[in-house]
């Protein structure tokens, strides 16, 4: 079993839209070459970022919506979450969605900063 | 007494005759009959002059038809009310009730009630939802019966969904003779109290004034007995406005609360037996706390049960900062659950259920099916069947019909009895484990906060922990909130019974602003620093509530989470769009508030209140805040209009 393979079966054993937020290791090998410029035009312009945030930060839709900044999801399950997503987050089919695009989305959230130490911000700290 | 004047100018005379002559037969016939008369010679440029008994007609007050008066129904209104230690009368103006205004005014000297000058009835309603929540008792509001009434029912839902006091009243003009042409013909109804009866504890329409002191001490006791919620009284106009033709035989009925009941002793007894007994019970609290005295009586039972507590925030029930709160844990700990406790919780099915929102429309149950569940809660004693506000049915091992905080000292005093020493070790190794994932909950929802933390939109997260920075030293008191806007309850101690006054209850958009403000007056007389956060969806429902604020002077700090959208709604419709695979990109239309973009803060100083703001870089946030909480604090109230992120 790939990599990939063995990250989407444990996703779907997890169930829920957590699997975006899931943190495995990355299998980022496995994804396509993305373009995260675009990614982020079309983050923004499909309304990715109403739920997750435009920093990729989460949110909520009907429940949580998880963190995608610096996603370990591997692309595939990324990929599958899209297509044919578990709990509320709509599907994305191929009519709305390329896979190229998926892939530069992809990218794009990999890109994001993320976390940083809550430590170092002191308005986190009351 | 003072006489009519004797003189009638030449217009009033001509309105008399273009106006009252057709009606005016049974008053004064014969000059009717002149009219008829003269009438059809359309040659007649000039009017005739009137004869001696049209000119008696309009000089002289017909027999029995005063025109001052010593005493009136309202007054008598007033005193009634002010048994009743009901400190505001919230309103808009209206002709139907003006009797009991002007009463109000100069016969009670506007104070136990004082008027609340509200620009909608919603507001006016809202704001005694909001004040009721804090202060523990209602304030009064009263509209017009028919049109005001339809304005106010939406607040009303909230306040019935939330289980919350607030004594309603609409003018109306009983006697169909005594209606003037017009406006006086479409504010009345038969039965005025039909619209709001689906949503209301109890309602009536006094024929008298005893009658009236009756239904209104009575009126007073339903709403605030639990489960509480709104009343309604139609108040008929010649009642509040003529003489009292009896004084002496009215009398005023004293107003004995309902203890609230506690659950079945048996019952708490056999709830205390299945929770010393659980290896992972949880509590789950919704509207437990109705008094300072409910959130300590919870944190006594989960302290004797070292029990996680999931809060539903209906109310201010457990502190956040408690190594015992879970709230944010609930999916793994309602999946381990033997035993679930649910206190005065309206949707316990959707709290122990999965429910997928798409095509198939599917659910699951959050729960192991050999949980056993308990309930304790008034719910079952009051519903209606019309609004679906009482959920969908879920199974229960054991209900206890009883008021939650009420039933708690009992309950936990069964606890108590029932743990031996055994058990009491076996919690607190249960409360060291919670007490660590307690701290993992909150480093973890640190972390999360810092993704974006200098982003523009400002996220969520970064807005609250600016403005939690600015009060954490304050008396504060958060009263609203947006939706699904967690972090207040994530990162901020609330550890005060007014640290937090729960939500709309019926998500009728247009609660969060005038409640806020409601709660702000209640929480002023304390010298409290009041806070909500206000979804721009949510003030363009009721924006002139700020004029309320302002005219009022009351202390309050609005910070709009201003995402430009009615988001909640904006993701639905990209969700219906993603179903079908065409035009997400058109989701925006008819859920976004751009185009133009508004300037709350324009608006706000528009109405009297300190404005700040657009604020769309995180580092101009805080300066604005400190100059809004300033203001705050000299009395006024002051909004800052903070350009987020959706979420």
């Amino acid at each position: 079993m790939s990599c990939t393979m063995s990250r989407i079966a444990s996703l779907l054993a997890a169930g829920a839209v957590l699997v975006l937020g899931a943190s495995l290791p990355a299998c980022a090998q496995d994804a396509p070459h993305g373009d995260a410029a675009n990614g982020k035009k079309v983050f923004l312009a499909d309304g990715c970022f109403m739920c997750h945030g435009r920093s990729g930060q989460g949110g909520a839709y009907n429940g949580p919506a998880p963190v995608l900044a610096k996603t370990q999801v591997p692309f595939d399950a990324f990929k599958n979450q899209l297509r044919n997503p578990v709990d509320d987050m709509p599907a994305y089919s191929e009519a709305v969605m390329s896979d190229q695009q998926i892939a530069d989305i992809y990218a794009f959230v990999r890109s994001l900063p993320g976390r940083s130490d809550p430590k170092a911000i002191p308005l986190l700290n009351n | 007494m003072p006489k009519r004047r004797q003189s009638v100018d030449s217009s009033r005379r001509n309105f008399l005759k273009g106006a009252t002559l057709a009606g005016a037969a049974t008053l004064a016939a014969p000059a009717a009959t002149q009219a008829q008369v003269a009438a059809p010679k359309a040659d007649i440029k000039k009017a005739l002059p009137p004869g001696p008994r049209q000119i008696a007609v309009e000089t002289q007050p017909p027999a029995k038809d005063p025109v001052n008066q010593s005493s009136s129904g309202g007054d008598f209104m007033v005193d009634v009310i002010k048994t009743l230690d009901i400190d505001y009368l919230a309103m808009n103006c209206a002709s139907s009730f003006r009797g009991l205004h002007e009463a109000v005014l100069n016969y009670g000297k506007n104070t136990k009630p004082e008027i609340l000058t509200c620009p909608h009835e919603e507001i006016a309603v809202h704001m005694g939802q909001g004040y009721a929540k804090i202060e523990g008792k209602p304030l009064a509001m009263i509209c017009h019966g028919v049109v005001g009434l339809q304005h106010a029912t939406m607040a009303m839902y909230n306040a019935w969904c939330d289980r919350v006091p607030v004594i309603v009243m609409g003018g109306n003009i009983m006697e169909a003779n005594k209606r003037a042409p017009g406006a006086e013909w479409v504010h009345s109804g038969v039965d005025i109290g039909a619209v709001c009866r689906d949503f209301t504890k109890w309602d009536d329409q006094p024929t008298t004034l005893q009658h009236f002191a009756e239904s209104m001490v009575r009126a007073y006791k339903i709403a605030t007995t639990p489960p509480m919620g709104p009343v309604f009284l139609a108040l008929d106009a010649e009642l509040q406005e003529n003489p009292i033709p009896d004084i002496e035989s009215l009398r005023i009925p004293k107003l004995a609360k309902v203890i609230p009941p506690q659950g079945d002793a048996g019952a708490l007894a056999e709830a205390a037996k299945l929770l010393v007994a659980a290896e992972n019970p949880v509590i789950i609290a919704d509207r437990v706390a109705r008094t300072p005295a409910g959130m300590a009586n919870l944190v006594a039972l989960a302290e004797a049960l070292q029990c996680p507590v999931i809060d539903n925030v209906g109310r201010m029930n457990f502190p956040s900062r408690h190594p015992l709160n879970q709230s944010f844990r609930r999916g793994p700990l309602l999946g381990q659950a033997d035993v679930i406790l649910a206190i005065e919780v309206n949707d316990l099915w959707g709290t122990l259920n999965n429910f997928s929102d798409r095509i198939v429309r599917t659910s699951r149950p959050a729960i192991k099916p050999t949980a056993k569940t308990i309930t304790l809660g008034v719910r079952d004693l009051y519903l209606k069947s019309n609004y679906q506000d009482f959920g969908r049915y879920q199974d229960a091992d054991l209900a206890i019909a009883g008021d939650g905080e009420a039933s708690l000292p009992a309950l936990t005093e069964a606890v108590k009895r029932l743990t031996d020493d055994s058990r009491k070790s076996a919690f607190a190794e249960r409360g060291k484990k919670l007490a660590a994932a307690h701290v993992a909950m909150v480093d973890r929802a640190k972390s999360d906060a810092t993704i974006g933390w200098d982003a523009s939109p400002i996220t969520t997260a970064r807005m609250c922990a600016e403005v939690y920075a600015q009060i954490k030293d304050e008396d504060w008191s958060l009263v609203g909130n947006t939706i699904r806007n967690s972090w207040p309850h994530k990162l901020w101690d609330m550890n005060k019974p007014y640290s937090w006054n729960g939500v709309s209850g019926g998500a009728g958009v247009g609660y969060n602003a005038p409640a806020s403000l409601g709660a702000a007056l209640a929480n002023k007389r304390h010298g409290r620093l009041t806070v909500t956060f206000n979804g721009d969806g949510d003030l363009m429902f009721v924006p002139n509530t700020l004029w309320t604020a302002a005219h009022h002077r009351i202390p309050i700090l609005y910070i709009v989470h201003n995402n430009r959208a009615y988001h909640q709604e904006y993701m639905y419709l990209q969700a219906m769009a993603a179903r079908h695979g065409r035009g997400i990109e058109n989701t925006k239309i008819g859920t976004t508030i751009t185009d133009p973009n508004v300037d709350y803060a324009t608006v706000a100083r528009g109405f009297g209140v300190h404005g700040e703001g657009p604020i769309v870089d995180p580092k101009d946030l805080g300066p604005a805040l400190s100059r809004a909480i300033a203001a705050v604090k000299s009395g006024q109230p002051a909004l800052v209009d903070v350009v987020t992120d959706p979420r």
